[in-house]
């Protein structure tokens, strides 16, 4: 049951629209969305954020269970009240707190209208050419992350 | 003759100022111009120091948030440190000088808390050179690591993480770790404080850890997560706080050096008529005397 329910995959717009209407108008959903540098949200009232975890994509909506998940390179997706903001980050951590509070921690985080597709789609070329024929071991595991951050980066930009 | 009758006028005038006179203005004369010299230099770097600040500032209040939305999660499951946990003393200084008490505020903290602490020692890992030089005089044998090359700049998470990579990597074993830095507390004041990061062990055992959701595997990346924000946090603090520490100091040098200026150009002022008068005296004593 707390499966199905914390791992509501990128909901419909029709449910979207009914659960910012019924969930947020209660307590609503507090986040904090900070990267090293910047903070990009603090403490601002938002109606649902979804996020990309390793154990899979996720909608978080106020007084979702208290959990922790770590972010894979993906797109974090926040619905204000009015608008929709789209942020493509490296990796990261969410933290879901009992009191409806939702933390991200994220390396690095840009909207993703900011990205060039083009040169995305260079820089992958070149990654996926080191991670066939690296030098070393390390250098090849390193390209392939690259790889792994570059391709869902790509599907990001193409889902737009 | 002459030369005795004009002693006891000079040294009259010029009180505590040895009685060569023209040697005397020569020494005060070398000793205002490098005296001014070094006011200029510390003028100037207390403003390359409050230009720092400003920037150094913005990136604390950046790097707190981020720091303390991590900390969110123990202090939401209530977490304490187990009895029998090993700890190891992170402390965040920097390898510059001239900034006041920052590096010993830090160092002597660290003395005090692991005096206090009931855990066992797993060892002392410093950050920065300065506070390395004062590590070593307590507690050299505890030191198990060093990062220096740190606080030209503002860390970057990228240092911060390698710094967090390194000690966890390292053969260091230990259970918790305090970071101890510098609290950024007003422009003139700063205070020594730790952070904790608590092992996986006390956060399971925490109050409130049965309300969280998560996997096994998530939970030491997260750990390793949190150490390296905690760095990062702490790293960016102290330099805020050390800019703006540098800031007063070399406001002060500068004030001092000002102060000086003052009175040694009154001393120099007051030689160079002494030795006019004792001139004049002897010229006017020899022309009655004919």
């Amino acid at each position: 049951m707390n499966f199905l329910a914390r791992s509501v995959r990128a909901v419909r717009p029709v449910r979207m629209v009914r659960s910012y209407a019924t969930e947020a108008a209660a307590t609503g959903l507090r986040l904090t969305f900070a990267v090293p540098h910047q903070t990009l949200y603090k403490d601002a009232s938002v109606a649902q954020v979804n996020i990309a975890a390793v154990s899979g994509d996720m909608g978080i909506l106020a007084s979702h269970v208290p959990s922790i998940e770590q972010l894979r390179p993906g797109v974090v997706e926040i619905i204000e009240n009015a608008a929709t903001k789209k942020f493509f980050v490296s990796g990261g951590f969410a933290t879901m707190n009992p009191d409806s509070s939702l933390n991200i921690n994220a390396i690095e985080a840009f909207p993703v209208e900011d990205f060039s597709a083009e040169t995305v789609r260079h820089n992958l070329a070149e990654a996926q050419r080191v991670a066939a024929s690296g030098a070393t071991e390390e250098e090849k595991l390193a390209a392939k992350i690259e790889v792994e951050v570059l391709e869902s980066l790509q599907a990001a930009i193409n889902a737009k | 003759m002459f030369a005795t009758r004009a002693q006891p006028v000079a040294s009259v005038l010029s009180a505590g100022v040895q009685t060569r006179n023209m040697a005397t203005l020569r020494e005060i004369q070398l000793r205002l111009n490098s005296i001014k010299n070094i006011g200029k230099i510390t003028k100037s770097m207390k403003m390359i120091a409050s230009t720092k600040v400003s920037k150094a500032q913005r990136a604390m209040e950046t790097a707190r948030s981020y720091g303390a939305t991590s900390a969110a999660v123990y202090k939401n499951a209530n977490t304490v440190p187990l009895e029998t946990e090993s700890n190891i003393w992170v402390v965040s200084s920097s390898d510059r000088g001239l900034c006041g008490g920052i590096h010993s505020s830090v160092a002597k903290a660290t003395r005090k808390l692991i005096a206090e602490d009931t855990a066992p020692v797993a060892g002392v890992v410093v950050l920065g050179d300065k506070a390395k030089n004062q590590m070593t005089r307590s507690n050299r044998g505890d030191i198990k690591l060093s990062f220096n090359q740190i606080g030209k700049a503002i860390p970057t998470f990228a240092e911060a993480s390698a710094a967090a990579d390194t000690i966890l990597t390292s053969d260091v074993k230990f259970d918790t770790a305090t970071i101890i830095y510098n609290k950024f507390q007003s422009a003139i004041a700063y205070e020594a404080t730790p952070i904790k990061n608590y092992s996986i062990e006390a956060f399971k055992a925490s109050e409130n850890f049965t309300a969280y959701e998560l996997d096994e595997e998530v939970l030491e990346n997260y750990n390793e997560f949190l150490f390296a924000n905690n760095l990062y946090w702490a790293l960016v603090e102290g330099h805020a706080s050390e800019m703006s520490a540098k800031r007063n100091a070399m406001e002060n040098a500068t004030k001092n050096a000002g102060e000086m200026v003052d009175r040694l150009t009154m001393t120099y002022n007051r030689t160079r008529q002494a030795a006019i008068t004792s001139e004049l005296v002897d010229i006017i004593t020899g022309a009655s005397a004919l």
